[in-house]
């Protein structure tokens, strides 16, 4: 195993012809958040432990788990994101990720910015379970990851 | 999502035990319907809808050689499974709309 790990990180930028006191209710109040992204229960207070949920996925049950890492309202939220099948390291690789969302007043509305960063790079990954695993136990490693599967 | 499609169709073909002994042995070397049905004690049918179920989910790629077809497995059919990079940036960019429409019907 390598002792650095490269990290991805996903930017996507929202223009919103809104005030960020409400893009903020948006982002921070459950009804509202789960009217656009999925259920939850989220509160803007740093440390709430929380979950997301999405459709299951192979293993993977479809529970993000989440906890307030930064909240400073009305600019800046940020989270953990975490999901994944952690019981299958190689199949349905596991999710450690941060979303943090910036917002910045400008004329007429806000800039959201949305971050979503910490993705293990796949190419590595894929490298390291595949290439890695597979020659140096021949299918072995194989059968253990795939007994996961069932 | 197209995405979540392939992952499903990959955990769908793996699930059978028998497909996933194909699949580990094509992953360790190339074989042929006969190699894999002597070996397996399976009956040829059963071995070629394996293989194209396999095939099918992108696991399997097949090479022909003369009247021969060899079969083999690389890493690179298990990609979709490690896309999250893929299936977030597209969920991401597919929620703006979704956003505008609740700021919309928000009360000032």
């Amino acid at each position: 195993m390598t002792s650095t790990i490269a990290t991805k990180t996903i930017t996507v930028e929202y223009d919103l012809p809104f005030p960020p006191a409400k893009v903020w209710r948006v982002l921070t109040e459950p009804k509202l958040l789960e009217a656009w992204l999925m259920p939850n229960d989220i509160a803007p207070v740093v440390g709430h432990k929380f979950t997301m949920r999405t459709k299951p996925m192979g293993n993977w049950d479809g529970v993000v788990h989440c906890e307030v890492l930064v909240v400073e309202p009305n600019k800046r939220l940020a989270y953990s994101w975490k999901g994944g099948a952690a019981d299958n390291p190689a199949y349905g690789q596991p999710l450690d990720t941060v979303l943090t969302l910036t917002l910045t007043e400008k004329p007429g509305g806000t800039l959201l910015l949305l971050e979503h960063s910490g993705f293990t790079d796949q190419n590595e990954f894929a490298f390291t379970a595949m290439s890695g695993g597979w020659k140096s136990h021949g299918g072995g490693r194989m059968k253990e990851v795939l007994g996961g599967l069932n | 999502m197209q995405t979540v499609m392939r992952q499903n169709e990959i955990f769908r073909a793996l699930g059978d035990p028998t497909r996933r002994a194909v699949y580990e042995r094509l992953i360790l070397r190339e074989e042929t319907v006969s190699g894999l049905t002597a070996r397996f004690e399976v009956s040829q049918p059963a071995i070629s809808q394996h293989l194209k179920t396999l095939r099918d989910a992108g696991l399997v790629t097949v090479r022909r050689e003369g009247r021969e077809a060899h079969y083999r497995a690389g890493p690179e059919g298990l990609k979709p499974l490690f896309d999250w990079v893929a299936h977030y940036e597209k969920f991401w960019r597919g929620r703006e709309a979704r956003l505008k429409a609740v700021l919309e019907g928000l009360e000032e």
